[in-house]
């Protein structure tokens, strides 16, 4: 007795404190969480119920911001909302699987093309997409000036018809990259069990399809919750259309004066219940299953050759998607900064470098760009390591219910606009209490990146979501049986299999946070503008043609780190890790 | 289980050691606004619109030492920004084109009261608000008409002419709740139709009118220019330094060759400072420097060279200075709206052009 009574309470310290260790790193990423999206996102929320909490009006209680939120079209403006979320949901993954499958699974030419070409399409802002469109449209637009009849084209874009389509082509790389990681994880084994058992090309295809169910789930969530948050679109195409949608209700409460915070909060709300709705459907859908197809034992698959009439009509069919979504707003980008007087009255459309040259010299270009370029390196660097945690918890079936949480407060945060999400991180890190904690961070690089980090984590674990999914816990654990240690076993195992899908979120990342303009816009620090910025400021001041070319630059900018990026992944990579994931 | 236990642990101390190491770096890139330089000079934050405050601002601290910290934004996301930070400013000095928006902080009680002691023009003493709550320092006008003048026929003088068969389908403007300077311009028609004793329904009924005879509805002043551009009208009412932006820079031609003209009475739109009264005493004086030297000279200079095609193209509204070249006389006629009076409207009618004009 007396010898356990001296042992016990060190065992019990000892046990405590590795419990502790244990413990400790987990507490700390649900810290960085709640500073980075938790608090933010809540204390925005708060103000529809408490204006007074932030000095945004008298009532310590009201509902007045809701009232405010349902008046004019609003309740017309919800009803869009949904209409376009839903169905840009449905056509992007539609598209982003069509397309998946041909750069996957196929011999048909041009596959780098194809997949380069989704790269690009995150790169280009959706306002980009809608004013190329405008440009070939518009009345005495490009089309009318040649003679090519376009009216019934131009009454589909300036519609629901348009701003639909504007963010389906938004969406498709998104749903491209979620189901590319599940398609090419899942090898051909399942398809060749059902051929083996009599199944047709029908039974192949839902197979597959129900074998994909969380990549194709998660690609519906984050394109539903993406384009129901869209300001892009909402203040170009479907302003001019008249088609009311929430964001732009949201907007108006927030640009202009009397800024109304309790409303912009209120539809907050709305936008939130939305995605609500979403999540709901895809845990739903994929409860109580499990996708875990990747194991040691996986084979990749075989490309298909296709009949000629086949290959023919895979071609012009990706030719023709890939000229709608990037050569129509090239041509709107190019139109705007290297062709002058195309499409008006000054007549004599004539190349011109000249925006360029103002842009390569413009002081609001090059600093800004390289400043751009370092945080949108921390931020891809910090997002991809967090994304991977994000998306093992996620598809983790211990702790369901801290993963829901992460789950809805990572959509959510993809629900919500950027401007008010940055009013968040106003409202958070420039509280007087904040600063009597000795923490300082509002209107810091600091503050900037956290919001950056913020931002695209959602859409980054969703990429990694598919991925990781598929991955056999047994992999690991055969290791650690073999002697492997915990790092080691990550380093052999994990990395070669998540090296490729880690690229690309990184790669999404970069390209999304270098041109990201609402949180930029609130949050950086003075004296130290980011490139998007520059940008918005010189098309404010009407300024399109230096604009224009500045924003061509920076997408160059981008695709060229990418492409270094993966350049050095192919030549210093081990082999393994080039070759998992690829198709012989 | 246990495999997995250490994961989120692996992830955890990823994201607690930048966690850490953020917390840590804050305090090296603390508050600017808190930052003292050597000579004893606190610096002064700067939210501005202005396309020249980059120029002006570096004039500032090169004539007086005080050092500057700018952040320069378009209106609307600065406006949110000050009114996100109501309960902890951290700017020194305000400056936006519209005086609706200082009313309303005035209002609030987020305004220092400062009369800098210059004498104005005519014009410009009509700006000032009777408390010096804010100070105008410059004036642009609202609306200018530009238009195609090698396309049309004739040109409408007030805007009566507007609502006439030949203007129809013809003429544009801008979205109010998209275009910053389009609700003075709105409000200054209403005032001018109806005044304060008859409100918004003067003004409704004529913009219902303008509607009716094809008016063309376009985002901002560059939307409404390019539409102008390209033939969809012919008749653009947008803001002054836009519309002699457009006459400096645009390539005349055959089809293309625009001219301003002024309607009635135009509505005077002031480049105006605002000073915080939550800012330290310090920052106060500061601010109230970069009034005085604003309102100099050699501040005027910098304003008028700063932004030679955009925000340069104002009318003066100190003594002696004269406007650029490429701005044009002040139209003889011009009206002051009450910014306190009109300025509250601004949510009832947008959301009636939201609904009825758009």
């Amino acid at each position: 007795m007396a010898v356990s009574t001296i042992i016990e309470p060190a065992a019990v310290r000892t046990h405590a404190a590795a419990g502790w260790a244990r413990k400790a790193p987990f507490a700390l990423f649900w810290l960085l969480v709640a500073a980075i999206l938790l608090l933010p996102i809540l204390l925005f929320l708060m103000v529809a119920f408490s204006p007074r909490l932030f000095d945004q009006g008298p009532q310590w209680f009201s509902l007045s911001g809701f009232q405010g939120a349902f008046q004019g079209p609003m309740l017309q403006g919800i009803l869009d909302t949904l209409l376009i979320g839903a169905v840009s949901a449905l056509a992007s993954a539609a598209v982003g699987f069509a397309v998946a499958w041909v750069v996957q699974r196929t011999r048909v030419p041009g596959r780098r093309l194809w997949s380069g070409s989704m790269f690009a399409l995150l790169l280009v802002p959706s306002y980009l997409i809608a004013l190329g469109w405008e440009r070939l449209l518009e009345p005495d637009g490009v089309l009318d000036l040649l003679h090519v009849p376009d009216s019934f084209a131009r009454s589909l874009l300036f519609g629901p018809v348009g701003v639909i389509g504007v963010l389906t082509v938004k969406g498709i790389p998104f749903a491209y990259l979620a189901i590319l990681a599940g398609l090419r994880g899942l090898g051909e084994e399942f398809e060749a069990a059902v051929r083996v058992h009599g199944g047709g090309k029908v039974d192949v295809a839902r197979t597959v399809i129900a074998l994909l169910a969380p990549a194709i789930w998660s690609s519906l969530a984050i394109v539903f919750a993406e384009s129901i948050s869209d300001f892009g679109v909402a203040s170009t195409l479907a302003n001019d259309a008249h088609f009311p949608v929430a964001t732009f209700e949201l907007y108006n409460a927030v640009d202009n004066f009397p800024v109304q915070f309790p409303v912009a909060a209120a539809v907050g709300w709305l936008l939130l219940a939305m995605a609500g709705i979403a999540l709901l459907a895809q845990n739903a859908a994929l409860r109580g299953r499990s996708y875990r197809v990747l194991g040691g034992r996986t084979r990749p698959a075989r490309r298909r050759e296709l009949s000629r009439p086949a290959t023919s009509g895979v071609f012009v069919g990706m030719f023709v998607l890939l000229l709608l979504s990037l050569g129509v707003p090239t041509f709107g980008a190019l139109s705007a900064s290297l062709i002058t007087g195309l499409g008006t009255l000054e007549g004599g459309a004539a190349f011109s470098l000249s925006n360029y040259q103002r842009a390569l010299t413009s002081p609001e270009l090059y600093q800004p760009l390289l400043y751009s370029a370092l945080l949108a390196t921390i931020t891809a660097t910090v997002v991809v390591l967090l994304g991977l945690v994000v998306a093992r918890m996620l598809t983790s079936r211990r702790g369901r219910t801290s993963a829901r949480m992460l789950d809805l407060l990572l959509l959510t945060a993809v629900a919500l606009p950027g401007i008010v999400f940055a009013a968040g991180y106003i409202f958070t890190y420039n509280l007087p209490l904040t600063n009597d904690l000795g923490i300082h961070l509002y209107e810091t690089t600091t503050l900037l990146v956290l919001g950056y980090i913020a931002t695209a984590l959602p859409p980054a674990s969703r990429v990694l979501f598919g991925s990781v999914g598929q991955v056999q816990e047994s992999l690991r654990e055969a290791a650690r049986v073999h002697g492997s240690n915990a790092p080691a076993s990550w380093l052999r195992v994990m990395m070669p299999l998540l090296a490729r899908p880690l690229l690309s979120a990184w790669s999404l990342t970069f390209g999304a946070t270098l041109l990201e303009l609402p949180v930029s816009q609130l949050l950086y620090p003075p004296n130290d503008p980011t490139v998007s910025v520059g940008i918005e400021k010189a098309l404010s001041n009407y300024d399109y043609g230096g604009g224009t070319a500045m924003e061509v630059l920076a997408v160059l900018a981008a695709l060229a780190v990418i492409g270094l990026v993966w350049g050095i992944f192919q030549l210093v990579a081990p082999a393994g890790w080039r070759r998992l994931g690829r198709t012989s | 289980m246990n495999a997995w236990n250490r994961r989120p642990a692996l992830g955890g101390a990823v994201a607690g050691a930048l966690l850490l190491g953020t917390l840590a770096g804050c305090s090296s890139s603390s508050n600017s606004s808190a930052s003292v330089s050597g000579s004893g000079d606190v610096t002064l934050v700067v939210y501005s619109s202005q396309g020249y405050d980059s120029a002006i601002t570096k004039a500032f601290t090169k004539a007086t030492g005080i050092p500057v910290s700018l952040d320069d934004d378009s209106t609307g996301p600065l406006l949110a920004k000050v009114a996100a930070e109501r309960n902890n400013p951290q700017w020194g000095l305000l400056w936006v084109d519209g005086d609706t928006a200082f009313a309303e902080l005035d209002k609030q009680g987020q305004l220092l009261d400062y009369n800098p002691g210059v004498t104005l023009t005519a014009a410009g003493e009509t700006l000032v608000p009777t408390d010096h709550s804010y100070i105008p320092v410059s004036t642009t006008a609202v609306p200018a008409l530009v238009y195609n003048a090698a396309k049309v026929g004739s040109v409408p003088t007030t805007w009566q002419d507007l609502l006439e068969p030949q203007y129809k389908g013809k003429v544009g403007m801008n979205d109010p709740s998209q275009s910053g300077p389009t609700y003075p311009l709105i409000a200054g028609l209403m005032n001018e139709l109806g005044g304060e004793s008859g409100g918004v329904a003067a003004g409704e009924k004529y913009l219902t009118e303008l509607k009716a005879n094809g008016l063309q509805i376009h985002n901002v002043n560059g939307d409404t220019l390019h539409a102008l551009e390209t033939g969809q009208i012919d008749y653009g009412l947008i803001q002054s330094s836009a519309a002699a932006g457009e006459v400096a820079t645009a390539k005349k031609s055959a089809n293309y060759d625009p001219k301003v003209v002024y309607l009635g009475t135009t509505t005077l739109l002031p480049g105006v400072i605002g000073i915080d009264k939550g800012a330290s005493a310090k920052m106060q004086q500061e601010a109230e420097k970069f009034v005085q030297y604003v309102l100099s000279a050699a501040g005027q200079h910098v304003m008028q060279t700063g932004d030679p095609t955009g925000d340069s193209l104002y009318w003066p509204i100190v003594p002696g200075v004269d406007p650029v070249a490429d701005i044009g006389a002040m139209p003889t006629k011009y009206q002051r709206i009450d910014p306190y009076y009109w300025g509250p409207l601004e949510t009832e009618v947008n959301t009636f052009f939201d609904e009825n004009i758009k």
